[in-house]
């Protein structure tokens, strides 16, 4: 719907922002004429808001009045000590890391020691020095690409640019650190390009992560674009963890081959307002997917989770489940479309998000949605909203459990229910150990 | 209600393009000049002896439509209809129908005889002229009718035209009209509300269960009043009524655009039942012609434990854009929706329904069957909504699909809105075809593919089927079958 509003305090900001960094960002003149072309189509855009179907929920436009400064050339030192602070349990996960800093390859954080048969590099040192195409390549918006987009085309800093070879099987995971830090409000895009080759294998941990004492206001823009080659497998996470204040704009493009699997888990707390998108298509017949996540909101936070799954192309298959836990005033969104084509016959799709109320003032809004032009396929969804049992919590408390250790129970059993997709056992004990501490603050009585 | 003979001929082979012929009578008919303007709201208020206050409420609903956009986000394409080409009041009498039965299409003959209509309802249908006079003289329905009437008065239960209600009940309509769809609600509402020709009004009283079912179909001299039906439905305190609407059999009908505005209004422990059976010209089988149908319904559960349920069988019209809802306001309040919508050939179904609960402790049940076959679109669009005060609500959601060819399409778009804890919501959706071992047993015990078809999809809307009035229920297997012909082979 073309709705012609004025501009808002923050639109102008942003355009205002863009003049004033535009020379310091990263890239060749190829890259700055599609960051030029980016800015402009966000000023014929705007942000996003609700009248504008798939941010109905959540309204960008309305919610968002100042917009931070970027940060360019930002100059925090971090020491390891610190971003092992900075990673709670996740340190506990056997990785290799590439670390950036408000979007900011450190090299001295990361440990990529002994790393084989794949490739990573700092997306902010190929715009600078790569050939025009490369660099150009790597600065486009996707295609249908919205304004939360372009605007990563136009202010990207960094991200890391991974390459798996084909036929390599890569044996340890990769985790790809973003670290907020320094007092003050900034805000920060980046991204990554993920590439697994033919009939190869990688396991990659995307986390977004904050450090103690860094200012609660933050604006974040991330897009990672994945490419799944024929008979590859990618097994993707994203966690992101913060303040309970930041703006957290994600966007994660998949894209597959034949014969490939991608399986991809997303956790999140503690996001002021975030928007966690998910855009999958099928290329190649024969592939899987399995998405899944947990997100935790309380206070005045709001979660969304908006998933595109394009079956394009015949015998595919897709697998959705989210879980969320809404307590305070939080406010959990999940929107799914399952797209199957004309021809995409003997698609099988399922998807089901689950929300679980702890508080008479949180609220989630779902909206599941099929869209299918073939007609041999198999596609279900299912969406379920409610509090408690309170006949389960009876049960317990008969058996003497007391009531709060008895809520504490139910609750972790319920994102249990999720956070056991993950494959890698450590990862799976960490997001366990974020739940567990949320739980802590937020089970009452 | 036509008696129904049961199993009369099994459903045979016939072209989609069942209404090829005899619709193309044109309306001859003293009528408002062709367009819309505020002298056409005017013409029809003072056509029809309406009192000031009522033409008012006209004037008002035509200055906000004006005021309005088309709205385009269903899933449905149609060119842009000019709203200046249309008639606005066209009274029926002067239509040229078939002098008698023998100048009907025999095709559409053919239909009603499968339908096990009889003779004289047929001719009724098929806007034979002169059979409405007939109709008071001979139908045995209508003598029925007649007697109704008595007993319905006695009991106490208004059942008229809306006009006639403006004239014999005006504190009634004042008091409830638009008061569930009010005259900005939107495009089409207001559009209705500015030029609405006639339609029902129904009043029971209170403590009083109507001793009949209602049904437009008694009415059969008010049909044909025009694109623009408006109905409503008042269930006084502790009152039942049952009211079914439509029929059966393909309607006769040269409107292309229909904007019907149906509200219901259900007090304290009040029940409402409204059934329809929407059978309209759905295009040839090139898609082209064909009814828009394009209505808003509404019921308010306005006292506690006011109960309101929907049931729609949906097979005609080349385009239907439809939401039967249900406003929950009343504390331990139901509501209900149970629909089937088929489509065939080039049709386009965008329909579902909205709970919207308010009253604490009310809860809500939707059913609903969507069948696509040829080359059609069926969207179920629905919304579940509770409010930041309304503790303990539930609704349970089910929504199946069944595709019938590789050409048509199946949506679902379900809105899930809770702002209360305490809300239960549970929401499902599947889509599939029709399973080839299901196929290959039934055609292995001696049926024909489309029998074989008639009787899976009779399988697969059971649920639904079984909320219809009894007679409803069987033609509307019967009407399934014959909607679902020439979608295999």
């Amino acid at each position: 719907m073309n709705v012609a509003v004025m501009k808002t305090k923050a639109e102008q900001a942003i355009s205002e922002n863009f003049e004033a960094v535009a020379e310091k960002l990263p890239g060749s003149e190829a890259v700055k004429a599609r960051r030029a072309e980016a800015i402009g189509a966000f000023s014929g855009l705007g942000l996003p808001h609700r009248r504008i179907e798939e941010w109905k929920y959540t309204d960008i436009r309305a919610n968002v009045k100042e917009i931070f400064p970027s940060a360019i050339h930002d100059a925090a030192r971090i020491t390891i000590a610190e971003l092992i602070v900075a990673l709670g349990p996740l340190a506990h996960v056997d990785a290799h890391r590439i670390v950036f800093v408000n979007g900011h390859h450190r090299f001295e954080l990361g440990d990529l020691a002994n790393a084989e048969g794949f490739k990573v590099a700092a997306l902010g040192e190929i715009l600078a020095s790569a050939s025009e195409d490369v660099s150009a390549a790597l600065a486009t918006t996707p295609e249908g690409g919205d304004a939360v987009e372009a605007l990563n085309t136009a202010f990207m800093t960094d991200g890391a640019v991974v390459t798996v070879a084909e036929g390599v099987t890569v044996a340890k995971p990769l985790m790809i650190v973003f670290v907020r830090a320094g007092a003050h409000a900034h805000s920060v895009t980046v991204r990554n390009s993920l590439m697994v080759g033919k009939n190869a294998s990688a396991d990659v941990i995307e986390a977004h992560v904050v450090l103690p004492g860094a200012s609660a206001d933050a604006q974040l823009n991330t897009l990672t674009e994945v490419t799944v080659a024929k008979g590859a497998m990618l097994i993707h996470a994203k966690v992101a963890v913060d303040d309970g204040k930041a703006l957290h704009l994600s966007n994660c493009d998949v894209t597959l081959d034949a014969d490939a699997t991608y399986r991809s888990f997303q956790f999140s707390t503690g996001l002021g307002l975030a928007r966690n998108g998910l855009n999958v298509i099928f290329e190649g017949e024969g592939s899987k997917i399995d998405l899944s996540g947990a997100y935790l909101a309380r206070h005045s936070e709001h979660i969304d989770t908006t998933l595109v799954v394009d079956h394009a192309v015949p015998r595919c298959e897709s697998r959705e489940l989210f879980k969320g836990v809404l307590d305070g005033h939080g406010r959990g969104v999940f929107q799914g479309k399952i797209i199957v084509r004309p021809d995409a016959q003997k698609t099988d799709g399922k998807q089901m998000s689950q929300a679980l109320m702890l508080s008479e003032d949180a609220e989630f809004d779902s909206k599941p949605e099929l869209e299918i032009y073939a007609d041999d396929v198999v596609c279900g969804h299912g969406t379920t909203v409610a509090e408690l049992d309170a006949d389960l919590l009876f049960y317990c408390r008969s058996r003497g459990i007391p009531e709060k250790e008895a809520r504490a129970l139910m609750i972790e059993s319920f994102i249990g229910e999720a956070i056991e997709k993950v494959d890698n056992e450590q990862l799976r004990d960490a997001l366990a150990a974020y739940a567990m501490q949320w739980l802590g603050r937020s089970v009452r009585g | 209600m036509a008696a129904v003979q049961e199993t009369i001929d099994q459903v045979r082979k016939i072209d989609v393009d069942q209404y090829k012929y005899g619709f193309e009578t044109l309306i001859d008919s003293i009528t408002a000049p062709k367009g819309l303007d505020e002298s056409t709201v005017r013409f029809i208020s003072a056509k029809k002896g309406e009192p000031e206050w009522l033409l008012n409420w006209r004037l008002e609903a035509f200055t906000r439509w004006k005021a309005m956009t088309e709205p385009t986000w269903a899933k449905v394409h149609y060119p842009k209809i000019d709203f200046q080409d249309l008639y606005y009041y066209s009274a029926p009498k002067s239509t040229e129908g078939p002098k008698s039965l023998d100048e009907v299409d025999p095709e559409l003959l053919e239909t009603y005889k499968k339908l096990g209509i009889p003779l004289r309802e047929q001719e009724v249908l098929a806007g034979v002229q002169g059979s409405r006079v007939a109709v008071d003289a001979v139908f045995d329905s209508v003598s029925v009718v007649t007697t109704f009437k008595d007993e319905l008065k006695k009991a106490g239960v208004i059942f008229c035209s809306i006009s006639e209600a403006v004239r014999e009940h005006p504190e009634l309509v004042k008091k409830y009209l638009g008061s569930v769809v009010p005259q900005s609600d939107n495009f089409y509402a207001s559009l209705n509300s500015a030029v609405f020709s006639d339609g029902s009004f129904v009043y029971v009283p209170q403590g009083v269960r109507c001793p009949m079912e209602l049904s437009t179909y008694f009415r059969i001299n008010a049909k044909q009043t025009g694109q623009f039906e408006r109905t409503l439905i008042i269930a006084d305190k502790g009152a039942y009524v049952s009211y079914l609407e439509g029929c059966t059999a393909p309607m006769r009908d040269e409107h292309q655009l229909h904007a019907a505005v149906v509200e219901l209004v259900a007090l304290d422990e009040a029940e409402i039942k409204y059934s329809t059976v929407q059978n309209w010209y759905p295009g040839d089988a090139n898609g082209k012609g064909g009814v828009y149908n394009f209505v808003t319904k509404r019921g308010d559960c306005r006292g506690h434990h006011s109960k309101i349920s929907w049931t729609q069988v949906e097979t005609g019209s080349a385009i239907t854009w439809k939401y039967p809802s249900c406003i929950l306001r009343g504390d331990y309040s139901r509501g209900e929706f149970y629909s089937i919508a088929v489509s065939n050939g080039y049709q386009q179904v965008d329909s579902g329904t909205k709970m919207i609960h308010l009253g604490k402790n009310s809860s809500s049940r939707i059913i609903s069957k969507g069948i696509a076959a040829g080359y059609s679109q069926n969207t179920y669009r629905g919304l579940v909504s509770a409010h930041r005060k309304a503790t303990n609500v539930r609704n349970f959601t089910n929504c199946d699909s069944l595709l019938i060819g590789d050409k048509c399409g199946a949506h679902t778009v379900p809105y899930i809105e809770a702002k209360n804890s305490s809300a239960h919501f549970e929401h499902e959706a599947t889509t599939s075809k029709i399973s080839d071992d299901m196929l290959f047993y039934c055609r292995q015990r001696g049926l024909s593919s489309e029998e074989a078809i008639a009787l899976v999809v009779n399988g697969f809307v059971r649920d639904v089927l079984q909320q219809l009035p009894m007679e409803f229920m069987a033609e509307s297997q019967k009407l399934i079958g014959i909607s679902l012909e020439g979608s295999v082979g």
